[in-house]
């Protein structure tokens, strides 16, 4: 239950958390707050305390719950009923507490040693204003591929909860600055990832023409909505491809027909 | 909470950029003479010094944690072993990443 964080689908790998993993949601339908996030303590340490009662942290916009850290165990302090130590990732060092209640929580931090590579699970906690780490689960490292892994969801993670809610965002923003070598393999990688969950990136260029037509301020003014053969006339593109595409955009929950079959207006008016 | 003193992700092309800064990378261990230095490959493929000595016999892959000391060499605080496989070119791309567009998530 806490220890584990299999990624089972490739919806968000887990992590990105869509009611019923359906893979036509919107990325702006999808942001409710995750269960659980990879994190490094650099970006625990730019997070803001939302000011509600609930005193959660806020990261990229969403409420943090649990969150993941993997690095080193060290200052690792036994008391009588918590364990207290401090991880270090390489990116910022955090305090965790550990409250040890029965045989299989001493059992579990006996286990870890100082200088050793651990994976923790854990609630993050304001304390007399520094951020703390409530410990609910804490395993060595014995594959170090874990390390990479983790850093690649947390950027991977940060990387969904930043990408723009507009409904015509532009294709996966990755490829324009990152070095040729990252970008070749990572603009495949990131086309399969991305078109089940963020169905807006892989809009081909019709669908997205007609969406950027119906969101212009002179079409989400009209009421009716646009006829579809104004929209094929404006795009000078053949009707059956916009039918077409405004089919998908409708499935997609882009668009919606009003008066008629033939009138379509933007979802996002 | 402290983020005061982070380690740096870096293969050998990116190792001169942090001259005297802490930094970590990680190698494979191609060999370790007993005088307090072990060269290795980084994860890009060149070749790297590791100057100190390590607490104890040494797998494959070994994560050195320290200060960046010449163009291609590390001073180790820190050595950690990685076992004896390891993908190396995800680690790497973790170097470009954490110094590239995500460097804000690191340091």
């Amino acid at each position: 239950m806490f220890g584990s964080s299999q990624l089972d689908s490739f919806s968000g790998g887990g992590f990105i958390s869509s009611q019923g993993a359906d893979p036509s949601r919107t990325s702006a339908k999808s942001r409710d707050s995750p269960p659980l996030l990879p994190l490094t303590i650099k970006q625990i340490s730019q997070a803001i305390q939302s000011t509600d009662e609930k005193s959660n942290f806020v990261i990229d916009g969403v409420d943090v719950n649990n969150v993941r850290l993997v690095g080193m165990a060290y200052k690792k302090s036994e008391r009588v009923t918590d364990v207290a130590f401090a991880i270090d990732d390489g990116t910022g060092r955090i305090e965790c507490i550990r409250w040890v209640n029965d045989a299989v929580d001493s059992k579990e931090v006996e286990e870890v040693s100082d200088g050793m590579y651990v994976r923790v699970h854990g609630h993050l906690k304001g304390f007399q204003g520094k951020i703390q780490l409530v410990v609910f689960a804490i395993r060595p490292i014995t594959d170090y591929n874990e390390v990479a892994t983790h850093f690649l969801e947390c950027i991977y993670v940060h990387h969904c909860y930043r990408k723009p809610q507009s409904g015509h965002s532009v294709s996966t923003p990755s490829q324009t600055d990152v070095p040729a070598a990252v970008s070749a393999s990572s603009s495949g990688h990131n086309s399969n990832q991305f078109s089940g969950n963020l169905s807006i990136d892989g809009l081909k260029g019709i669908e997205k023409s007609v969406i950027d037509y119906l969101e212009q301020p002179s079409s989400l003014a009209q009421e009716k909505g646009i006829h579809r053969n104004e929209i094929a006339q404006q795009l000078k593109v053949p009707l059956e491809k916009i039918m077409d595409a405004v089919a998908s955009l409708e499935s997609e929950g882009l668009v919606y027909s009003t008066i008629d079959e033939c009138h379509y207006k933007s979802t996002s008016a | 909470m402290d983020t005061s003193n982070p380690a740096v992700f870096v293969n050998a092309e990116l190792l001169r950029l942090y001259m005297g800064r802490r930094v970590r990378a990680v190698i494979q261990v191609m060999r370790s003479d007993g005088g307090g230095a072990v060269t290795g490959q980084s994860t890009d493929g060149q070749q790297i010094t590791v100057k100190g000595n390590p607490p104890g016999p040494l797998t494959t892959f070994v994560e050195v944690i320290g200060i960046a000391d010449g163009i291609h060499s590390i001073r180790a605080e820190i050595w950690s072993n990685f076992g004896d496989t390891l993908d190396t070119f995800s680690y790497n791309r973790i170097c470009l990443l954490a110094n590239g567009d995500y460097k804000h998530l690191f340091i």
